[in-house]
């Protein structure tokens, strides 16, 4: 038998909520811990290696000096790392931030000592070091854990669905919920979570990232005869994927609206 | 001995220090804070559509996403004007429940556990105790399963949403499902038994007992405020609790007129002990288990008991459970002011909220580890100090000090995040 990949499952500022994803495949797990050698997970394990790893998972968002040295250590030691969920995919709500005055936030919530607060742009994790996957989601689906994880023992290249909520969730039968004059970000993000939250009657986020070929065009202009102003929809995109979102419409006539 | 840093405490949520000086025998200096990035929840709701607050509240935390999304959703509806109905609250309480019984289940076998047994981690474990490792994961199945099938998915809420539910779980998955609980008494029952084997040392808090009430139910989402021998509603809390900042810390502590105060399921079990299921109760007599001496490190075995409790009770509502399709409420004003409260995994959990014209424009949301922060500070002093004048050595006492730690079941990504202990 080959010899067992060397993981590493690391959390910089986040939710835990991905590290639970894998833990929480709960018929599976065991399997896993089984097939692959876990020498490090600081969030269930006190012993953790410094060692090189073959494939390092990380959850969280760049917000602090500290987060930074974080990845890049890790990416020093790892052949592959995986950026395991939206926030470190796409910076997730932490980096709305970004277009907001930092001072001002710092102040509003930590009156006494707004000084020490160490607030950097937050930022998605393949900013700052070179990154081989992303497992997107808010929370990451369970499945596509699995089947990552099934490709990577197979020796398999593992591949993201690109194609947009929608093709989901038309097959799933689904209403559409823009007829309801709802913001849902379906047509402009990335598919792989079965559409689960319009298929339970909750419009798209975006938390899975853009899709490839995302129509900003068309998709401003859709909700404007809606009578839906493009800084509400704008407001909607930046929930997630504000990083992405502002890169796609810089140089656009849609820039402006913020 | 001088100065302890752990800079980077484990198998604890979220990222926290700790920094110890002694001088002699004596403690000097005890700073617990959270090291967990800051990622300003509050002041990003501002100027949103009422309807984000609880999509983007859920997620806070990964753990206890449910206890934020419907304490987000009430303090939503308190501030509109919609009352929920019935269904819906019992709805939102067995998405709680689910929550705690996949939380509890978690903590309790892969970050307490561990520390008893003599493993770093619940891995280290499967070679012995394989099959305690397996119940762990069929009650972790049991709970998500719950919360799945109200909620939609895991974590962070689909179907739970102001006004009441946008989907609801067929009548016969949760049949079904009923029958799954039913059968996992043994795993609940064991459990308890393993938890309350476990020897603890002696300490004892001097803070209040915090958590929900309610006349005839043990608080879970909703009820007043019990603490000691005191009561006060839900919406006076900014008027008896108060929020500081350390320059150490990233997180917020809270303390009640200027004192710290336990929250947590050993509040639970001591505020509501008479309101515990009739299995729970037997169990707390057969046993000889007392909570009176208010022991911290009981936090597990109060979590265990919850187990019982929760199982039972959950059994019991669904027997005659039938449910039924309701259109969500649209609310009757669209501006406003909302508190509430729900019981998170870990303690009491507020969510508060002021609209204008549909939009957010202000948002205080107050975790249960910010409020158990200041007394777990307190009682590691304690701790520690009895350690000193006992002559323990260094490497047990921050063993020991990690123990207390995780009895706590802090979240220190809801704080902000959590441990690295500083010896100095």
């Amino acid at each position: 038998m080959a010899k067992k990949p060397i993981v590493g499952f690391y959390g910089i500022t986040g939710c835990a909520g991905c590290l639970l994803s894998v833990i929480f495949n709960e018929d599976e797990i065991v399997d896993i811990i089984k097939a692959v050698d876990i020498v490090a997970f600081p969030f269930i394990k006190s012993d953790n290696s410094k060692g090189p790893m073959d494939i390092c998972f990380i959850e969280g968002t760049v917000v602090s000096l500290d987060d930074e040295k974080i990845v890049k250590e890790l990416r020093e030691r790892s052949k592959v790392v995986v950026a395991l969920g939206t926030c470190a995919c796409e910076g997730n709500i932490p980096a709305i931030r970004n277009y907001t005055d930092d001072k001002k936030l710092s102040k509003w919530l930590y009156k006494k000592n707004p000084q020490n607060q160490d607030t950097r742009t937050p930022k998605p994790i393949h900013e700052i070091i070179q990154v081989e996957y992303r497992l997107p989601g808010c929370p990451p689906d369970r499945d596509e854990v699995k089947r990552f994880i099934k490709d990577l023992l197979l020796n398999k290249t593992f591949r993201n669905v690109r194609s947009a909520v929608c093709v989901e969730c038309k097959l799933n039968k689904n209403g559409c919920l823009l007829d309801n004059n709802l913001v849902c970000l379906g047509p402009i993000t990335s598919g792989g979570c079965n559409a689960i939250c319009p298929t339970h009657g909750l419009k798209c986020y975006g938390c899975r990232g853009l899709a490839d070929d995302a129509n900003f065009d068309e998709y401003f202009e859709l909700l404007k005869s809606k009578k839906i102003k493009p800084t509400e929809v704008r407001k909607v995109m930046d929930t997630f994927m504000a990083r992405a979102v502002d890169e796609k419409l810089k140089g656009t006539k849609w820039e402006k609206y913020h | 001995m001088g100065k302890i840093s752990l800079n980077h405490i484990t198998k604890i949520e979220g990222h926290a220090r700790l920094d110890l000086e002694v001088k002699g025998s004596k403690l000097v200096k005890c700073e617990l804070g959270s090291i967990e990035g800051s990622r300003y929840f509050e002041p990003l709701l501002k100027g949103r559509d009422y309807r984000d607050a609880p999509e983007i509240t859920s997620r806070i935390c990964g753990i206890c996403s449910s206890a934020h999304g419907v304490a987000s959703v009430m303090a939503m509806e308190n501030a509109l004007g919609i009352k929920a109905t019935p269904q819906t609250i019992i709805l939102r309480e067995l998405q709680t429940i689910g929550e705690r019984i996949r939380s509890h289940a978690t903590h309790l076998y892969f970050l307490a556990l561990p520390d008893y047994l003599g493993y770093e981690s619940a891995l280290a474990m499967t070679k012995k105790y394989m099959p305690e490792i397996q119940r762990a994961l069929r009650l972790i199945k049991i709970g998500n399963e719950m919360v799945t099938a109200v909620s939609g998915r895991v974590m962070h809420q689909i179907s739970t949403t102001i006004g009441g539910f946008t989907h609801f779980p067929e009548q016969e998955k949760l049949d079904e499902f009923r029958k799954r609980l039913l059968a996992a008494e043994k795993d609940i029952i064991d459990t308890a038994k393993l938890i309350s084997s476990l020897k603890v040392p002696k300490l004892s808090t001097e803070g209040e007992m915090f958590s929900l009430s309610h006349e005839t139910e043990y608080g879970t989402s909703h009820g007043f405020i019990k603490s000691g021998d005191s009561t006060f509603e839900q919406k006076d809390y900014s008027k008896l609790l108060k929020e500081y900042h350390e320059p150490y810390s990233n997180a917020n502590f809270v303390v009640k007129k200027g004192k710290s105060y336990y929250v947590g399921a050993l509040a639970r079990v001591v505020n509501n002990g008479d309101r515990l299921s009739t299995k729970t109760q037997e169990f707390i007599k057969k046993n000889k288990i007392d909570f009176s001496d208010m022991n911290p490190f009981k936090n597990n075995l109060a979590q265990a008991i919850e187990l019982i409790h929760y199982w039972e009770y959950t059994a019991d509502l669904l027997t005659d459970f039938k449910v039924k399709y309701e259109s969500v409420m649209k609310p009757k004003k669209k501006s406003g002011h909302g508190i509430a409260a729900n019981e998170a995994p870990r303690g009491t959990l507020w969510h508060e909220y002021k609209v204008s014209k549909g939009e957010i424009t202000y948002a205080n949301v107050v975790t249960p580890t910010a409020q158990m922060l200041r007394n777990m500070q307190d009682m590691i002093a304690v701790y520690v100090q009895q350690m000193l004048t006992k002559k323990t050595k260094k490497e047990k006492i921050v063993l020991e000090v990690e123990k207390l730690i995780r009895s706590y079941d802090p979240c220190f990504s809801c704080a902000t995040h959590f441990l690295t202990v500083n010896w100095k």
